[in-house]
């Protein structure tokens, strides 16, 4: 009895060590996958045309027209950004994820296939005793696989992450500035053209015409929030990707996780308020 | 194009729009003040739509800047994401080869009871284990 303390104890410290403890990697790579897999803001960019136009003519509709053959063309290329993003993140989560490195089940599988044959001449319960042995020293193994796989591509990933989203940032300032044109195009005509109406002949022309007045205003209004939220939210998860990258050397530290963690779920809150603005 | 590059693109999309905006401004004035009639009203906002239109097509230039900009970084991104599936699918070697292991377990047990049937089925698993070893490879 005494004997197998020890061994006890250790068994113990290799599961503890055998905890990548990565939990809170894969929370915010998770949540930052599902942000940057936020495409309305590129699609409404490439949709200006369409809202525009009926407030344009001559030369300006003409210009209007290149103009959206021009969005049409750059748009696959403006997705594949979101892609890129997207993609790195989600196998970042896959990398730090509990089953990627997972060797339980061929070792119980390996296990049951010798105790199922006890002709093998090996006692059951050693079966047991080595599978679980080498259940813990596997892990152990694979964990530390794990985290340098894990570290390896957060160093590296860095430097090129960081510029995709400071582009993403870039590209959402001018997703705002062609949207702020575009606003005052169509509110703008009901500015220059209201004051012109005569009431007396024109009542139902002019109510119309302030109602959509109203409804494109609000429109506009709550767009800017979408604008402001996806800039945050493209931030936080720059910020949180240095700050992996800065704690590289303690990521099991309670202090690092609890950091990651409110990234991850600054991300999320930002993502589900975006999803819950009307477009 | 003839600006050298992306900022100074912006920037003049940037003015381009402030003008637009100034233009906006006066005509909102012009029309307070009743200086001017529908007609001219009309063809002012017309011009200032122009500029509108103008500046944004530089915005579009800006933005084809930016991903021209990024292929670099895009191509160091995918690398990466191919070196971590490797590592993962090398874990998965790892897996398949521990699954032979055991299928190997069972044919030789097999083997030793001298019973057939089972010797048939454990061969087929363990050329199925080989198999999958290749495929990964």
């Amino acid at each position: 009895m005494k004997a197998s303390r020890p061994l006890a104890v250790l068994l113990a410290t290799l599961v503890l060590a055998g905890c990548a403890n990565l939990q809170e990697i894969r929370d915010y790579a998770d949540a930052s996958a599902e942000f940057s897999a936020y495409t309305e803001l590129t699609t409404r960019f490439r949709d200006t045309y369409q809202r525009e136009q009926p407030y344009l003519s001559g030369e300006a509709e003409r210009l209007a027209r290149d103009n959206d053959q021009k969005r049409q063309a750059a748009y696959a290329d403006l997705l594949v950004i979101h892609q890129r993003v997207t993609l790195y993140m989600q196998t970042l989560a896959r990398l730090a994820g509990d089953d990627a490195f997972d060797l339980s089940p061929q070792i119980d599988s390996l296990s049951a296939g010798i105790k199922a044959h006890p002709e093998l001449g090996i006692d059951a319960q050693q079966v047991d005793a080595a599978a679980n042995l080498s259940q813990v020293i596997s892990r152990w193994l694979t964990a530390s696989y794990q985290q340098r796989a894990v570290r390896s591509m957060i160093t590296e990933g860095d430097p090129h992450l960081q510029k995709m989203l400071v582009a993403m940032l870039t590209l959402i300032r001018y997703y705002r500035q062609t949207s702020e044109n575009e606003k005052n195009t169509v509110l703008g005509f009901f500015a220059v053209e209201i004051p012109f109406a005569d009431p007396s002949q024109d009542r139902l022309l002019l109510a119309l015409a302030r109602a959509q007045l109203q409804t494109r205003s609000a429109e506009y209004n709550e767009l800017q929030r979408q604008y402001d939220a996806a800039e945050q939210g493209i931030r936080s998860m720059a910020e949180g990707h240095r700050q992996l990258l800065a704690n590289l050397d303690r990521l099991s530290s309670a202090e690092a996780r609890a950091m990651i963690s409110k990234f991850a779920q600054d991300i999320k809150t930002i993502r589900e308020n975006l999803g819950t603005v009307r477009s | 194009m003839a600006l050298a590059n992306q900022q100074q693109v912006e920037a003049l999309a940037a003015s381009i729009t402030g003008c637009a905006d100034a233009i906006h401004g006066r005509l909102m004035q012009a029309i307070r003040d009743r200086e001017i009639d529908r007609y001219t009203a009309q063809t002012i906002f017309q011009d200032e739509a122009v500029l509108r239109q103008q500046a944004n097509s530089l915005y579009i230039d800006a933005a084809n800047c930016v991903v021209k900009d990024l292929a670099e970084s895009q191509q160091g991104i995918m690398e990466l994401i191919d070196g971590a599936r490797e590592k993962i699918g090398l874990i998965k070697e790892i897996a398949t080869f521990i699954d032979l292991i055991a299928d190997l377990l069972v044919l030789a047990a097999a083997a030793y009871a001298a019973k057939p049937l089972p010797i048939l089925a454990a061969l087929q698993e363990v050329q199925a284990d080989v198999k999958a070893l290749k495929a990964e490879s």
